[in-house]
C-alpha cells in the first residue's frame, strides 16, 4: 500500500513538474510565436506581389481582410460575409448577410476593433454578441484584397486542399480579372523528392500568367518539362537571368496557355495542385461577382 | 552496469563508432529508414536529436536520485517530451527561420527509442557531466548515420547531394521511396558490423 501510494505521488509530482516547465515556456514564447507567424504571412503576401526586401511595398498598399462565414437558423443556411468599410476616418467592419442563391438578406454594423479582427477569438465574440442564438455560425475562409491607393491590385487567397498524403496549404494571388499572378505552396508533407517538389520554381511558377478562361480547362499533362522553358520559369527565382531580356517574352506568350507539366514521379501531387487551384479560382471568382452586385445594389461603402 | 570508467573523448567516440544508434545499437529505425531521404533531412533531424538528447540525459542524470524506480520509464518519457516541447516553442518564438527548416523533426522525436533507451542505460547511473558527454556522442553518431543514409540514397535517388546537381540524371528514383530505406539500412549495417569485426579481429590477434 505504501508503495502505491509513493508511486501515485511521485508521478503526480512530476507530471505536474512537467506541465509548470511547458506551461510557462508556452507563456513566455507564444506572443512573439504569434508574431513570427503574423511576419511570415505578411511576408509570403508581399511577396507573392512582388515586394522583397530590396523592393519594399509601398506605403499606400492596403491589405483589408474578409472573412466568410457560414451561418446557420434552424434549417436554412446563409453566407455572412464580414467586410471591411469605410466609417469616418477608419476602417470599421460590417456582416452582410447573403442567401444561397446570392440574394441579399440583411447586414448590420459590428463592433470590433478593426487591429483586433484578424484574431480568431476577437471575431466570434464580436459575432456572437450580433448573431443571437439559436443562429450558428462557422468561420469557413477569408481573402486578402491588396489595395495600391485606389486601385484594386490583387486578390490574396489562403487554401488548403488534399494532395497526395495530407492536406496542401497554398496561398494564391490573382489580379483584379482573376488572372493568376502566383501561387506560393505554404505547407506540405509530401514525399521529399518527388511530391515535395511541388514547391520548387519550376513546378509553381507554371501557374503564373494562366488567365481565368484558361483556368476553367486547365490539365496536367506528362511530358518533360521542355528545357528553355525550366530555364524560364527558374530566371523569376533568381536575380540574375540566364535568357536574354527579348527571348523571355517569346517563351512567356509560347507557353502561356499551356497546360501543367507533371512532376516526375509525382503525378498524383501534380494534379491535386492542378485540381485544387483551379477550384479555389473558380469558386472565388463566383463568390466575389456574387458579393460584389449584393455590394453594390446595397451601396455599402466597402473599403476595398 | 557501473558507473562508467572512460575518458570523456571515449565517450563521445562510442556513441559515433562502438555504439552507433543506427548500425550497431539498431534503435530509432524508423526515422532512420522514413526521413533519411536527403542528406539535409538527416543532418535536421540529427540536430533535433543531438539537443533533446544532451538535455535530456542531463535532466536525467541531475534529479536520477529522486526518481522511484518503479516509474522512471514514464519519468524519461515525461522529461523527453518536455524538453521537445521547450525546443519547438524556444525555435518558434525566436528562431523563425531554423524553425522553418526543423520544425516538423523536433516535434517527430518524442517516440524515439534511442534517447528512452540512454537514458535507462547510461545517464540514471552516471554523473551529469559524464552523461552530457554521452549524449553528445549518441546524438552525433545518430547525426553521422542519418547523413551517411541519406548520402547514398540522395544521390542514388535524385541525383544530387544536398540539392546540389552532382550526377546530371536521377539513377534510381526507387532510392526516395521509404521502402529502399529498409535496403540502405541493412546493407550500411552489414558494413559497419562487417568493419567492426575484422578491425577487432586485428585487436584481439594482437593482444593474445
Amino acid at each position: 500500500m505504501k508503495e502505491i501510494i509513493r508511486i501515485t505521488i511521485g508521478l503526480t509530482v512530476s507530471c505536474l513538474i512537467a506541465a509548470l516547465v511547458m506551461g510557462s515556456v508556452f507563456i513566455i514564447t507564444d506572443k512573439a510565436k504569434k508574431h513570427n507567424e503574423h511576419v511570415n504571412v505578411q511576408q509570403t503576401m508581399l511577396g507573392l506581389l512582388g515586394y522583397t526586401k530590396q523592393h519594399p511595398a509601398p506605403s499606400d498598399l492596403r491589405l483589408y481582410t474578409i472573412y466568410r462565414y457560414i451561418i446557420t437558423d434552424g434549417d436554412t443556411k446563409t453566407l455572412g460575409y464580414m467586410l471591411p468599410v469605410l466609417r469616418g476616418d477608419g476602417v470599421g467592419y460590417q456582416v452582410v448577410v447573403i442567401d444561397l442563391d446570392g440574394q441579399f438578406v440583411n447586414q448590420f454594423k459590428l463592433n470590433i476593433n478593426p487591429e483586433k479582427a484578424s484574431e480568431p477569438t476577437e471575431r466570434s465574440s464580436a459575432l456572437k454578441a450580433a448573431l443571437k442564438p439559436p443562429k450558428i455560425f462557422v468561420y469557413s475562409d477569408s481573402t486578402i484584397v491588396a489595395k495600391l491607393g485606389r486601385k484594386r491590385l490583387a486578390y490574396l487567397l489562403p487554401g488548403e486542399f488534399p494532395g497526395f498524403k495530407t492536406f496542401i496549404n497554398v496561398m494564391l494571388a490573382l489580379d483584379p480579372s482573376f488572372e493568376i499572378i502566383g501561387l506560393e505552396i505554404t505547407e506540405q508533407e509530401e514525399d521529399p523528392g518527388l511530391g515535395a517538389e511541388i514547391k520548387q520554381a519550376h513546378f509553381k511558377n507554371q501557374f503564373k500568367g494562366k488567365s481565368f478562361e484558361k483556368m476553367k480547362e486547365l490539365h496536367v499533362v506528362k511530358e518533360p518539362l521542355p528545357e528553355e522553358y525550366k530555364k524560364y520559369l527558374e530566371s523569376k527565382e533568381g536575380k540574375e537571368s540566364p535568357i536574354p531580356e527579348g527571348e523571355l517574352d517569346v517563351i512567356r506568350s509560347k507557353y502561356q496557355d499551356q497546360d501543367i507539366y507533371a512532376l516526375t514521379g509525382a503525378t498524383i501531387s501534380s494534379k491535386a495542385v492542378t485540381n485544387g487551384v483551379k477550384n479555389m479560382v473558380l469558386k472565388f471568382a463566383y463568390r466575389i461577382n456574387r458579393l460584389e452586385a449584393v455590394v453594390s445594389r446595397q451601396h455599402v461603402p466597402v473599403a476595398f | 552496469m557501473p558507473a562508467t570508467t572512460k575518458t570523456n573523448f571515449q565517450l563521445v567516440s562510442n556513441g559515433i563508432l562502438n555504439e552507433n544508434p543506427i548500425f550497431r545499437l539498431a534503435l530509432s529505425m524508423c526515422p532512420a529508414v522514413g526521413i533519411s531521404t536527403t542528406v539535409m533531412n538527416g543532418l535536421m533531424l540529427g540536430i533535433a536529436v543531438l539537443f533533446v538528447q544532451v538535455f535530456s540525459s542531463c535532466t536525467i542524470a541531475l534529479i536520477k536520485d529522486y526518481i522511484h524506480p518503479r516509474i522512471r520509464i514514464p519519468t524519461y518519457t515525461l522529461t523527453i517530451a518536455t524538453w521537445v516541447t521547450v525546443i519547438d516553442l524556444v525555435l518558434a518564438a525566436y528562431m523563425p527561420a531554423a524553425y522553418k527548416e526543423m520544425g516538423i523533426f523536433v516535434k517527430l522525436i518524442v517516440a524515439f527509442a534511442i534517447i528512452t533507451m540512454r537514458l535507462e542505460i547510461f545517464a540514471c547511473k552516471n554523473t551529469v557531466p559524464a552523461s552530457f558527454w554521452d549524449g553528445i556522442g549518441m546524438g552525433l553518431g545518430f547525426m553521422f548515420g542519418m547523413m551517411a543514409l541519406g548520402f547514398v540514397r540522395e544521390l542514388l535517388g535524385m541525383g544530387t547531394i544536398l540539392g546540389y546537381d552532382v550526377l546530371g540524371f536521377r539513377p534510381l528514383l526507387f532510392f526516395v521511396l521509404p521502402a529502399a530505406g529498409f535496403f540502405c539500412v541493412g546493407i550500411m549495417m552489414a558494413m559497419f558490423n562487417y568493419i567492426e569485426v575484422v578491425y577487432n579481429r586485428k585487436k584481439r590477434a594482437k593482444e593474445i
